[in-house]
């Protein structure tokens, strides 16, 4: 089975809305931990919290989260 | 009313290690004391206490801790059932054949043991085939299309 390199683009558009780590994962409801393992690409994220970080971006999922 | 104590996982942390040596004292002290319903107590309390600091700070366990816990339990599950599966094997065959070393009545502690590991790996096992079968009805995996 291919696994299929998923980047993204969460720091980014972290920086963009002028959050930190501990911000976001406040209003995300995880740990400062995921976020830092999501930005490293060390954790693919769930669907639910894919939406929920495009939700609060304001921007669809692909534009966050994309294959490479 | 509810008053929830601000704790966050820090605090929460070095409470469990303090608990955790509190427990450690007691049943050193029970085990120098000969006493075991002191060490069973000192072990319940410890873990009641445990639950009840878990449940007021309401520590947030998120997905990505949830997956790790799954995957810690997969590989637990991998080396446990097959290192016990094979000890009890190592254990039973020896005091089955007529080998001197394991001569009846000389190491039946051992066939013993082999029968509690043997009997441990079916459990482990039933355990694992009964949550897979109920895991994959809950989350669509039955014969039953539309």
């Amino acid at each position: 089975m291919e696994v299929a390199v998923m980047k993204n683009k969460l720091k980014v558009y972290r920086a963009m809305k002028d959050l930190t780590q501990e911000q976001l994962a406040e209003k995300l409801d995880v740990t400062r931990q995921t976020i830092i393992a999501i930005e490293s690409g060390r954790y693919l994220p769930s669907l639910p919290l894919a939406f929920k970080i495009a939700k609060l971006f304001e921007v669809q999922i692909e534009d966050i989260f994309f294959n490479k | 009313m509810l008053h929830y104590v601000h704790m966050n996982r820090k605090k929460y942390n070095q409470l469990r290690a303090v608990v955790i040596l509190f427990v450690a004292a007691i049943v050193a002290l029970a085990v120098n004391r000969n006493s075991y319903l002191l060490s069973v107590a000192g072990i319940v309390t410890g873990m009641l206490f445990l639950a009840l600091a878990r449940f007021t700070a309401k520590i947030r366990v998120d997905e990505r801790e949830v997956t790790i816990r799954e995957k810690a339990a997969q590989f637990t599950y991998a080396v446990i059932a097959p290192t016990i599966g094979i000890s009890a094997v190592l254990l039973l065959i020896p005091s089955r054949g007529n080998i001197s070393v394991f001569s009846k009545g000389e190491f039946l502690y051992i066939e013993s043991l082999g029968m509690i590991f043997a009997y441990l790996t079916l459990f482990l096992i039933t355990t694992y085939a009964i949550s897979f079968f109920i895991l994959n009805r809950k989350y669509g995996g039955g014969s039953n299309e539309e």
